[in-house]
């Protein structure tokens, strides 16, 4: 299957100039320039397939917006292949960029001043939509981001949530067969962020758009993307499926217990306490060494137990992990 | 240390801070200064004086007028309002210090570091080009400084009173341009009044911004000595009192009509 | 083609739908900046009654080219305003550039139909209102060809100071700070162009005609237009060059646009 998404040995190194500082410094700046190098992006490869819903997390600083703003044609790399949607990006914008969309969480793409429906109806204008297309997106747009509410207010008046709503119909208003969703959640509550997701994955089901989407938030992830990519410091960690890498890195449960009686040292064998108040004691354990009966098995051998529950780690603390301790430290290709 | 000299000294040397605008505006302010004293040569042509102004006169109130600019801020001050606007001045009425003093401190040490920065070297460059009069006596210096500082309080208060505008309207950015703008026209400082009409000298004589800014240069050229020069400093006291009390007066009722409504 | 100048069109549209939202404002804007500006010129003009002339030349003949610049000007910054650096620096400040870039349409356009400030109509009513007066004033031979010229020559300094700001929002892409020595020769240049610029000391007139080439759009035209004698002992054909130096610094402006285009998409801004 050929690929809407193909980037071969991407880089880009940037250079950061030291500044000197005072007058005289101003003075040697012009002069006398030095910089260090950063290799934001550092040997990268992947392939997407059209109709994928792909996540793309890393810590902060690890290449993701570098890599977008790349793969959008925002910045020209250092070296490297990219051919996304049979174009190359930064060369052929115009062309490219008529059929793709994107939403940044932290700034719109829509005119500050301007009524919301007056935004679009210029957009409609710019990406040369035809009138019975626009008439049939923008109804259901409407109706499921349930934008009526807003349609006329400017931009600048709307709150987060309904900025991020209009962001989203914006992007998607045209039809584009690739969309970059950059922190499309960032900062809203949970029914906000719902909708959103609902959407996200209504567009993706149903058009069989590709999207590529960008989050600090595990559970945007969770919910939507079959596969994940993972950078850090440039590189690529991990390119499959997010089952894989939960099966692979995470396995760590927890076993909440409320004992009876308050027990000075009630130690079990396979498995670490991890808080204690009083009676509420909470262990954790790996999946793969200990199965949780037997360990409900060994504490009830030893000690008498109100309650308990067992609950997985939660996938933000397995992801957190592999950064933290560099879990993944070789590049993988794509399969 | 009191908090207003406090407030003037962080002020004073954030100004410093601004190299780039600075130097940027002295260069701007410089070529005016040449373009303006080249129009006044020109219009003299070989005149020795007009209405008691000679042509070293003219040509140094082109350089002066210039070097003022940056210190009196006098045609471009906003800020005030845009802290009424964006809410800013929520923040501000809870602190334990007097607004208007406040602002008046921040002024004071934008203007010296102005005056230090951009000023000083803009004159002594224009002085290195032209012949330029300077005041004769010490008393003349005296006055001329007593002058340019009163002419900053008199600029700083009508500045903040067209920013008053902004508790009562959401246009007082487009007033403020206008009355800005007028200011600036009856100021003298583009010529000067001594080559206007009578009638309209007088006019601009009577206005603050006359009073304001164009006392000093007429101080500093000698065109006004011994009683005029005492008449002029009195003028641009009774303005600073005046607008001071407005001031007051104004800001007094904003606040109150903002803690009541809530803006 | 065609869609792009539609687009454009549209964009302005909307731009002055907006801004005639608030009829009050905008109605003291237009009406502060035509009286302001013209009362420069009035200031000068009752000066210049004590002086019978400047340069040699009348307060007609000054006010022709006063006139003519101001309307230029105005019309410029109305048209160009998107480049003002007021406007444009804040685009590149707040990360709106990519937003531009990640539209399916001319960047230049785009930036062009950004900002559209029709208030700057006072001082395009004020400059021909001077120009009128000029007129009023003076005796001229009229050809065919001056009649021709003379708004072929606004058009040319329209082009001119646009070119000037075009080249000031290229440099934002640099520096953040703004760079107000480039108003000496926007504000600057206009003030100059509007006198007989053989007044100005060798050093300011060399700058307005090898640095930026002001003279060509004001003052040389104006000698032919008026007929008057030329201090400068220029030959007679650098008065027509008007047209010819507009599009050549458009062109640059465009080029040097371009670049910085080019530039910020390798450095990531």
């Amino acid at each position: 299957m050929k690929s809407m998404i193909h980037v071969r040995d991407l880089h880009k190194t940037f250079r950061v100039y030291r500044n000197h500082k005072g007058y005289l410094g101003a003075l040697r700046n012009l002069f006398d320039r030095k910089y260090d190098l950063t290799h934001a992006v550092d040997g990268i490869s992947f392939d997407i397939h059209p109709g994928e819903l792909v996540g793309y997390i890393g810590p902060n600083g690890a290449g993701k917006s570098t890599t977008i703003k790349i793969l959008t044609g925002l910045l020209v790399p250092s070296a490297g292949e990219v051919i996304a949607n049979g174009h190359i990006p930064w060369k052929e914008r115009k062309r490219y960029v008529r059929d793709i969309g994107a939403v940044f969480g932290q700034r719109t793409t829509l005119w500050w001043d301007l009524p919301l429906t007056d935004s679009l109806d210029l957009l409609r204008h710019i990406y040369q939509i035809p009138e019975d297309l626009y008439q049939s997106n923008f109804g259901l747009f409407r109706e499921i981001l349930a934008l009526d509410h807003f349609i006329n207010t400017p931009v600048r008046a709307l709150s987060l949530g309904q900025r991020m709503r209009a962001d989203l119909c914006a992007a998607f208003l045209h039809n584009p067969s690739l969309v970059f969703l950059d922190e499309p959640t960032i900062g809203l509550d949970v029914i906000a962020k719902r909708r959103i997701r609902e959407f996200i994955q209504y567009i993706n089901q149903e058009r069989h758009t590709t999207i590529l989407l960008t989050t600090h938030d595990i559970s945007d992830i969770a919910r939507l993307c079959e596969r994940v990519m993972i950078i850090d410091h440039g590189r690529i960690l991990f390119n499959g499926k997010l089952a894989d890498l939960l099966e692979t890195f995470g396995g760590r449960r927890l076993l909440n217990v409320e004992f009876a009686e308050e027990y000075p040292s009630p130690t079990l064998d396979g498995a670490d306490i991890i808080y204690r108040n009083g009676v509420n004691i909470h262990y954790s354990f790996q999946r793969r060494s200990v199965s949780a009966s037997a360990l409900i098995r060994r504490l009830s051998e030893n000690y008498r137990i109100k309650d308990l529950s067992v609950e997985d780690q939660p996938i933000e603390d397995t992801i957190r992990e592999i950064y933290e301790n560099r879990l993944l430290y070789y590049d993988t290709d794509d399969e | 240390m009191s908090p207003f000299l406090a407030t003037i000294r962080t002020s004073f040397r954030r100004q410093l801070t601004y190299r780039a605008a600075n130097i940027s505006g002295l260069l701007t302010n410089l070529m005016f200064a040449f373009f303006r004293a080249s129009v006044l040569i020109a219009l003299f042509n070989e005149r020795e004086a007009v209405n008691g102004l000679t042509v070293q006169g003219a040509v140094t109130y082109a350089g002066l007028t210039q070097t003022l600019i940056g210190y009196l801020s006098f045609f471009h001050w906003f800020d005030m309002m845009q802290t009424v606007y964006d809410g800013q001045i929520g923040a501000d009425l809870l602190r334990p210090l007097n607004f208007f003093t406040y602002w008046l401190g921040i002024d004071i040490g934008r203007a010296f570091g102005a005056l230090l920065i951009r000023s000083l070297p803009l004159f002594l460059v224009f002085a290195l080009f032209y012949n330029i009069t300077l005041p004769g006596s010490f008393l003349q210096w005296l006055a001329f400084i007593l002058s340019i500082f009163f002419a900053l309080l008199i600029s700083f208060s009508w500045r903040f009173m067209v920013n008053l505008a902004a508790f009562w309207t959401p246009n007082a950015l487009g007033i403020g341009r206008f009355v800005f703008g007028m200011s600036w026209t009856f100021s003298g400082f583009f010529l000067p009044l001594a080559l206007f009409p009578r009638w309209l000298a007088q006019f601009a004589r009577l206005t603050p911004f006359g009073a304001g800014v164009y006392i000093p240069i007429e101080i500093f050229l000698g065109l006004i000595t011994g009683k005029e020069l005492l008449q002029g400093i009195l003028i641009q006291v009774f303005w600073i009192i005046l607008l001071l009390l407005l001031d007051q007066w104004i800001l007094s009722r904003g606040v109150r009509k903002l803690v009541i409504q809530g803006g | 083609m065609i869609h792009a100048l539609r687009l454009l069109a549209r964009m302005y549209r909307v731009q002055i739908h907006s801004q005639l939202q608030y009829p009050l404002s905008f109605i003291m804007d237009l009406l502060s900046s035509a009286l302001i500006l013209g009362f420069f010129f009035v200031a000068f003009a009752l000066t210049l009654t004590r002086f019978e002339s400047i340069g040699g030349w009348t307060l007609g003949e000054v006010a022709f080219i006063w006139g003519i610049t101001e309307f230029s000007f105005g019309t410029m910054d109305m048209v160009f305003s998107g480049f003002d650096y007021d406007s444009f620096g804040p685009i590149i400040r707040k990360g709106q550039f990519d937003q531009l870039l990640l539209r399916p349409a001319n960047i230049t356009l785009q930036v062009l139909g950004s900002r559209f400030v029709i208030r700057r109509l006072g001082r395009m009513a004020e400059g021909l209102l001077i120009f009128l007066f000029g007129l009023s004033r003076i005796q001229l031979d009229w050809s065919l060809l001056k009649i021709l010229y003379v708004p072929l020559l606004s058009i040319s300094q329209i082009l001119f100071f646009g070119s000037l700001f075009i080249i000031g929002a290229t440099t934002t892409f640099w520096t953040m700070e703004r760079l107000e020595i480039l108003n000496i020769f926007t504000y600057g240049g206009a003030e100059v162009m509007s006198y007989p610029m053989h007044i100005f000391p060798r050093p300011i007139r060399m700058i307005f005609t090898y640095l930026v080439p002001s003279i060509f759009l004001s003052y040389f035209p104006a000698v032919y237009l008026l007929g008057k004698p030329d201090p400068l002992n220029a030959p007679a054909f650098v008065s027509f060059l008007a047209p010819v130096i507009a599009m050549l610094m458009l062109w640059l402006a465009l080029r040097f646009w371009r670049f910085g285009i080019r530039n910020y998409q390798s450095s990531g801004s």
